[in-house]
C-alpha cells in the first residue's frame, strides 16, 4: 500500500517507510515548521551521506521493524512530497465536499486501515463520524496542490454508514461504497 | 407617584440595535470553533475537551452571571465589557489557537454569555418598566432572531468563501457596532433599580431587597423553571436527532435541508414575537405557555412518523411558534415572580440554568436512546416530556400576568 500516492517523486530513504511512520512524521509536521532553519543544515549533511541510498518511491513498501540500529535514524522527504492531512477536506468522486480527517485508525501492524472524516450536516448539526478505507482515498492531487483530499465514493454512497465510535465495531466504507466490518484484533496481517 | 414618562426613542433604538448585533456577536461563530480547530490540526480529544469546558461553564455561571448583574449599578457597563470580552476571546481564537489560550478564550466567552442574557432583559425592564415588559420582549425577540439568522448568513458566507478563521474576524468586527449600539442607549433612561426588578424609590434610599432565600422558596419561579427543563429537555435534541436522520436518507440535500430546518423557526420568531408580546398583556401568560408546550407536543409526534425531508422542515414552524412564545415569556415570567424583590435578573439566572440543564442532559438522552431503540422511541420520549411539561403549565402553573393596577407599579 502506499502511504502517500507519490509516484516519481524520489525521497531519500535509510528504512522503509511505514504507515505509522509516515504519520508520526505528518503530526510533527507543525512542529518541524518552527525549526526549518536548523533543519536545513541537517538535510544537507543527511542528504550527501545517504545519496546513494537515494531510490525512488517504493510502490508498496511491506512494513517490517527496523533492524536495531545503534544511531537513530534520520529519513528526509522532500518538502512537497508529503503533507499532513489532519483537517483536510474531503472531495467525494462527484466533486462534493464530504468533510474532514479528523483522526486516523491504524492496526496493530501500524498499517493504516481507515480515515474517520467528519461527514455531512450543516453548521455542526446533522454530522456525524464515519469510518472510511484508506484504500478509496486519493491524495495525489492533497499533496501536490494542496487541493482536496479525493474519495472514491459518493455522499449518497457514504448515507447509510453507522457513526464511528471508540470501543465500537468500526464500519469502513470501501472505494465500492460496499460496508466492510473493519475486525482489529484479527488484522495482524496487510490486507489484500 | 413619580412622574412618568418613556424611554427617548433614541434609547429604544438603541436597544434594537444591541439586541441585533448581540444575536451576531454572541451565536455567531459558536457553530464553527469545532470546524476552525479541526482546520488548525486539533484532535477530537482536545475539541471535545474545549466544548465540555464551554458548556460547564455556561451552564454553572448563569446564577453568578446574574447575581453580577443585579450587584452592579450599570447594566450598560456590564453588558459593554462582556461583549468586549466577547471580541477579544473571539480575536484570540483567530489569532493564537492553542490549547492553554484557547481554554482561556473559551472561559472568558461562555462566562461573557451568561452575563449578557440576563443584561439585555434587566436593560430592557430598567427603560420601559414592569407594563409596558412585554411588548418590548417581543420587539427583543424579534431583532435577536433576525439578528441570529443575519449572523449565520454573514459567518456562513465567510467561512465558506475564505476560511473559518474569517469568521472569528468578522465577529471581532461585529463587536464594534454592537458596543456603539450600546452607547445609544442612555444611561439616565435606566432605572437601575427597575432593571433589578425591585420597586423604583423616589426617596433616595436604596431600594428594600428581599434576601436570596425568598426568591428560593418562590414557588411559581421552581415550578416555572421545572416547566422550561422539561420544556428544553423535550426540545434540545429534536433538531440533531432531525438532522443526523437527515443526513443518512438523502446526504445530497441534507446540508441545505438542515439549513432550511434552522431558518425556518428563525423567520417564525421574527414574524411572531412582538404578537406574542401584546398577546402575553391581553390574554394572559397560561394560554400562550400551552400553546408553546403543545406545539413541542405535535412537533415530537409528527417527528417520530413523518419521513419526508420536505415535510420535516415544514413541521420546524412548530418550534419557530414554541421559540417565539418562549423567548418572551421565559423573561417575562420572571419578572413576573420576583417583582419587588431586587433579584430579578439573579432569578433569570437560575430559570437559565434550568434550561442549560435540560437542554444538555437531552442531548445525552436522546442520543442513547437513538442508538439503542432508533428514532420514533427517542423522539416518543422526548414527545412524552413535553407533555408533562403541557400538564404542569395547565394542572399547577399559576397566571402569572399582574393585575392592572400593580403593573401600574
Amino acid at each position: 500500500m502506499s502511504v502517500c500516492r507519490v509516484s516519481g517523486v524520489r525521497t531519500v530513504e535509510q528504512l522503509p517507510i511505514t504507515a505509522s511512520s509516515v504519520f508520526a512524521f505528518l503530526r510533527s509536521e507543525r512542529a518541524g515548521r518552527a525549526k526549518r532553519s536548523d533543519v536545513g543544515l541537517i538535510l544537507a549533511a543527511v542528504l550527501l551521506v545517504t545519496l546513494p541510498q537515494v531510490v525512488p518511491a517504493a510502490d508498496n513498501p511491506k512494513p517490517e521493524s527496523p533492524p536495531a540500529a545503534p544511531e537513530p535514524t534520520v529519513t528526509v522527504i522532500d518538502g512537497g512530497a508529503v503533507r499532513g492531512i489532519l483537517g483536510r477536506t474531503v472531495q467525494g468522486a462527484d466533486g462534493k465536499d464530504m468533510g474532514r480527517v479528523v483522526d486516523i485508525m491504524v492496526d496493530p501492524a501500524g498499517l493504516i486501515r481507515a480515515a474517520i472524516i467528519d461527514f455531512g450536516g450543516f453548521l455542526g448539526v446533522g454530522s456525524r463520524k464515519i469510518a472510511v478505507s484508506w484504500n478509496a482515498l486519493h491524495f495525489a492531487r492533497a499533496v501536490k496542490n494542496r487541493d482536496d483530499i479525493k474519495l472514491e465514493a459518493t455522499r449518497d454512497q457514504l448515507k447509510a454508514a453507522p457513526e464511528y465510535r471508540e470501543g465500537n465495531p468500526v464500519v469502513v466504507i470501501g472505494s465500492t461504497g460496499a460496508l466492510e466490518p473493519l475486525d482489529f484484533p484479527l488484522a495482524t496481517t496487510p490486507e489484500k | 407617584m413619580p412622574q412618568r414618562r418613556g424611554p427617548s426613542v433614541r434609547s429604544t433604538r438603541g436597544l434594537d440595535w444591541f439586541v441585533f448585533f448581540l444575536a451576531d456577536v454572541q451565536t455567531g461563530f459558536g457553530p464553527f470553533v469545532a470546524v476552525y480547530l479541526t482546520t488548525e490540526k486539533w484532535t477530537q480529544v482536545e475539541i471535545g475537551l474545549i466544548l465540555s469546558v464551554s458548556g460547564l461553564t455556561s451552564l454553572l455561571g448563569q446564577v453568578p452571571g446574574g447575581a453580577l448583574v443585579d450587584w452592579a449599578r450599570s447594566e450598560r457597563l456590564v453588558a459593554g465589557l462582556a461583549v468586549g470580552m466577547i471580541g477579544v476571546s473571539a480575536l484570540v481564537y483567530a489569532v493564537w489557537p492553542i490549547f492553554p489560550v484557547v481554554l482561556c478564550a473559551v472561559l472568558l466567552h461562555a462566562s461573557s454569555s451568561c452575563v449578557l442574557g440576563p443584561a439585555i432583559a434587566a436593560i430592557s425592564l430598567g427603560l420601559v418598566g414592569r407594563s409596558m415588559i412585554s411588548r418590548r420582549l417581543g420587539r427583543n425577540a424579534r431583532f435577536a432572531s433576525i439578528g441570529a439568522g443575519v449572523a449565520a448568513a454573514v459567518m456562513g458566507t465567510f467561512g465558506y468563501l475564505l476560511s473559518s478563521r474569517a469568521v472569528f474576524l468578522v465577529t471581532v468586527a461585529l463587536a464594534i457596532p454592537t458596543i456603539l449600539a450600546l452607547a445609544c442607549i442612555r444611561a439616565d433612561d435606566i432605572n437601575a433599580d427597575r432593571a433589578h426588578g425591585a420597586i423604583p424609590r423616589t426617596d433616595g434610599k436604596s431600594p428594600s431587597t428581599s434576601s436570596i432565600a425568598v426568591l428560593a422558596s418562590n414557588r411559581p419561579l421552581l415550578e416555572f423553571a421545572l416547566v422550561v427543563m422539561l420544556f428544553q429537555f423535550a426540545n434540545a435534541a429534536m433538531l440533531p436527532l432531525v438532522g443526523s436522520f437527515m443526513t443518512t436518507q438523502s446526504a445530497s440535500w441534507a446540508p441545505a435541508l438542515i439549513a432550511a430546518c434552522m431558518i425556518v423557526p428563525q423567520i417564525v420568531v421574527a414574524a411572531m414575537s412582538p404578537w406574542v408580546g401584546q398577546r402575553a398583556q391581553s390574554w394572559g401568560r397560561r394560554p400562550l405557555l400551552l400553546i408553546a408546550m403543545g406545539a413541542l407536543v405535535i412537533r415530537g409526534m409528527l417527528f417520530a412518523f413523518v419521513r419526508d425531508p420536505h415535510l420535516l422542515v415544514v413541521i420546524q414552524v412548530l418550534d419557530g411558534v414554541s421559540a417565539a412564545v418562549l423567548s418572551v415569556l421565559i423573561p417575562l415570567i420572571v419578572v413576573d415572580v420576583t417583582y419587588g424583590s431586587g433579584h430579578f435578573n439573579l432569578a433569570q439566572g437560575f430559570v437559565g440554568t434550568a434550561t442549560g440543564l435540560g437542554a444538555s442532559i437531552s442531548m445525552f438522552f436522546a442520543g442513547y436512546l437513538s442508538d439503542r431503540f432508533g428514532n420514533e422511541i427517542a423522539f416518543l420520549s422526548l414527545t412524552a416530556s413535553a407533555a408533562t411539561a403541557f400538564a404542569l403549565v395547565w394542572l399547577i402553573m399559576p397566571e402569572t400576568r399582574p393585575r392592572i393596577a400593580d403593573a401600574q407599579e
